[in-house]
């Protein structure tokens, strides 16, 4: 049905032409689901989009064919590829937050395919979208019909975009990062949607995905691309049990498998921090025409105790209140009750984002001595001798003192965060999902340089994730939060092997650690 | 790396402008340190004397020497830019710096009355305080700097919102930085590329300011020389003696061109 060759795609801006994918090919025959994988950057999204005709035709050269159905579409004339688009081939994006447009209503939106390419009359149009709505499992369709996406969650959304991409019954649906950004219990829920429209509808699929569990759950063949380049393709079991190339292998191994990467060292019992019955809230100020305030409790009456050099997980899905629990821990609200004991001095954080946490207009060397400079210490020598240490601590050397963090990696700004909040020489780090914005290996890769600061320098680390896997394989002590509570704490034994609360469960069987 | 050639073609308001720029500077530089003549010195032989090897642009209707009058003319009008907007740039700054950092009822005012200053044109904002305080170069200064100041402010103002729930303002708050230093040592230099693109911009309207009103006679008094204040006097020979309005009109144009070009480059760049 769909038959790539020896596609070049070469980016031409005003800059120097770059080549972003080589020699890329594939074969999809009707009704089979096939996988792309790939880190940030290795040309996955752009060999898609290209496949989906989205790139612009003057800025982007592209070389080689893209035969459809018999068709090139890189030849094809402009109205003809519009009647392809949306019709026969239809894609749905990672965000599902603004890729649905936000003054339209869904329904509108889900039937604009339809009102583009087949000739049918409004109330045809209507109870098409809603019979799709229903298909893709949106609850009350007739009611959501009306609603804007605004008021729609994020799974919600995805559903309406799917439900928008599959309106005209394409022959091949292009999934680009479809679960990315959603939580991991709706992430699942997303997956055997789409398993079950292919069963159904046999529409081909291709996903593209940096998460290689997902693939292996989902796709019977998949390509996995490094660098612009297809470097191994086959079925997907053959990949996953028998890897040829060294990549491959490697992304494999850094796929994180409930395994713990270091044992875990004996109990001190030495409180660090102790949490008691706290709660917080965010303000809102009442505008011109509706004074008052109002606030909303995120964080409601929460206790715990961290002991010394020990790793505790805080787990929970996006908004239940994790990270502000961490920034209250840390004072940086003011609207908060309880008591927060700390027997250390103030504890430091990693953010999720390396890049917002570094200030882009300094050198590594002037972030990393400002906390010494603000805490009075003006030695510049010293402070310089500082910086190179927590440098080389973790794994950077002398010459990063003079770069400005956008010539860094994602991997080494995390470094850099990580070696600033060891500069005040804390007892104790707040890590609010430090590697979820990263590539899988170099995610491995930052998730041992954390153990081995715990294990070597007595580091207490409060990690905060969404991710139950990687919390598994660091972590001694789990807490799980929902809607600001936490529903569940304990050991990892009893978290994963025991849980008692029913919202434990289902993130664990969403995760795939149980059935 | 990238060649001088793309990085030209990728962006080429901020080389001809900074080429033309340059240009106008060393005209105006060489001009006043190296010009033989007294630019107030007057000659009645040389009234509207022609282009000679002694006078390379001719002389005016007093028969001072064109050349030395608009080098001097030029260097007053910049300097008169220049004091303006650093007068401006550093009190929207601190304005712009606290406003947008700690928002509120104190932000609320001052941008209410940011508001209303910026509703009246420039110019007639300065006449105003020129009416009350008189005349002269420095008050010229002051007045066009206080007039400038609410542009400078809400851009200032707009950059430190944007920064300022940035994790790296966080965590420098976390460090202990107090309020000033992460004001104006951690977000400061983030906006420093918006800022630079528009006091260059800015610096063409104090150019263009400067000159307007010392054409209406209110600005620089004579016999010192300034762009606008020739104009107004070339006027008078406009059909007689071109050539004065001309050298002159150049002059300002080519200025602002020059400036108007390289803020365009910087602001791409930003």
């Amino acid at each position: 049905m769909l038959e790539v060759t020896d596609l070049h795609i070469e980016i031409e801006d005003n800059v120097i032409p770059e080549t972003v994918v080589h020699d890329f090919d594939i074969t999809i025959e009707p009704g089979e689901i096939v996988g792309i994988v790939g880190e940030s950057g290795s040309g996955k999204s752009m060999s898609a989009h290209a496949i989906a005709g989205l790139l612009s035709r003057r800025d982007m050269k592209k070389q080689g064919t893209i035969m459809f159905e018999g068709e090139d579409l890189l030849t094809v004339s402009r109205s003809r590829l519009r009647q392809i688009q949306g019709d026969d081939i239809a894609i749905i994006f990672q965000e599902p937050m603004t890729c649905l447009n936000p003054v339209k209503k869904v329904g509108w939106q889900i039937e604009e395919a339809l009102r583009i390419h087949r000739n049918m009359s409004d109330d045809e149009i209507k109870s098409a979208a809603i019979a799709m709505m229903k298909d893709v499992e949106i609850p009350e369709p007739e009611l959501r019909y009306d609603q804007y996406p605004h008021e729609f969650s994020g799974g919600l959304r995805q559903r309406a975009m799917i439900a928008a991409a599959l309106i005209c019954d394409p022959k091949l649906l292009i999934a680009d990062e479809p679960t990315t950004a959603l939580d991991v219990t709706v992430q699942a829920q997303i997956i055997e949607l789409l398993r079950r429209i292919n069963r159904e509808r046999g529409t081909a699929i291709l996903f593209i995905s940096h998460d290689l569990s997902v693939i292996r759950s989902l796709c019977s063949r998949v390509l996995v691309m490094n660098k612009g380049r297809i470097v191994e393709s086959g079925p997907v079991e053959d990949i996953f049990n028998d890897p040829q190339e060294e990549y491959t292998k490697h992304l494999i191994a850094a796929i994180p498998k409930f395994q713990k990467i270091a044992p875990v060292p004996g109990e001190t019992r030495k409180p660090l921090l102790e949490v008691n019955n706290v709660s917080a809230r965010y303000k809102k100020t009442g505008g011109f025409f509706r004074p008052g305030n109002r606030s909303k409790e995120i964080v409601k009456n929460v206790s715990f105790t961290m002991y010394e050099g020990e790793i505790i997980g805080l787990v929970g899905e996006s908004g239940c209140g994790k990270t502000t629990l961490g920034k209250t821990i840390l004072g940086m609200l003011d609207d908060t009750d309880g008591a927060i004991v700390h027997y250390s001095q103030m504890p430091q954080m990693i953010f999720q984002d390396p890049y917002g946490s570094l200030n882009p207009s300094r050198t590594v060397g002037w972030i990393l001595e400002e906390p010494l400079r603000i805490n009075g210490n003006h030695k510049d020598d010293e402070n310089h001798e500082r910086a190179i240490k927590m440098l080389s601590l973790v794994g950077l050397d002398e010459s990063y003192l003079a770069r400005k963090p956008k010539a860094l990696s994602g991997g080494q700004r995390q470094r850099v965060c990580i070696a600033l909040a060891l500069m005040m020489e804390p007892k104790l780090i707040i890590a609010d999902e430090p590697v979820s914005a990263l590539d899988v290996t170099v995610q491995e890769q930052v998730i041992r340089l954390l153990v081995k600061l715990n294990r070597e320098l007595g580091i207490a680390i409060l990690f905060i994730s969404h991710d139950l896997k990687v919390v598994y394989e660091i972590c001694s002590r789990i807490i799980v939060m929902k809607d600001g509570v936490i529903v569940e704490q304990g050991t990892d034994e009893e978290i994963y092997n025991d849980p008692k609360h029913p919202y434990t469960k289902q993130l664990l069987q969403s995760a795939g650690y149980t059935e | 790396m990238k060649g001088l050639k793309y990085k030209i073609r990728n962006n080429p308001e901020l080389y001809a402008g900074a080429l033309i720029s340059a240009i106008m500077l060393l005209i105006i530089i060489s001009g006043t340190i190296f010009s033989p003549y007294d630019p107030n010195a007057m000659s009645a032989s040389d009234k509207f004397a022609a282009p000679s090897m002694a006078h390379p642009l001719g002389c005016d209707n007093f028969g001072r020497d064109l050349f030395a009058r608009l080098s001097i003319g030029g260097a007053t009008t910049l300097l008169v830019a220049t004091l303006t907007i650093l007068m401006s740039l550093t009190l929207g700054i601190i304005i712009g710096a606290f406003t947008g950092y700690y928002g509120g009822v104190v932000d609320e005012i001052l941008m209410r009355f940011n508001d209303a200053v910026l509703a009246f044109p420039s110019i007639l904002l300065a006449l105003v305080f020129i009416s009350q305080f008189g005349s002269g170069t420095w008050k010229v200064i002051i007045s066009l700097g206080i007039v400038f100041v609410p542009s400078f402010a809400r851009i200032v103002r707009g950059e430190f919102l944007r920064c300022r729930n940035l994790d790296y303002v966080r965590s420098a708050r976390l460090m202990g930085a107090g309020d000033i230093r992460i004001m104006f040592v951690h977000i400061l230099p983030n906006t420093l590329p918006v800022v630079l693109s528009s006091a260059v911009i800015g610096f063409n309207n104090a150019v263009l300011a400067e000159a307007s009103m010392s054409f209406l006679g209110i600005g620089v008094q004579p016999p010192a020389s300034s762009l606008g204040r020739m104009l107004s006097d070339a006027q008078a020979f406009l059909f007689s003696e071109p050539s004065y309005a001309i050298y002159t009109g150049s002059m300002i144009a080519l200025l602002i061109l020059g400036f108007s070009l390289l803020g365009d480059g910087l602001k791409k760049n930003a």
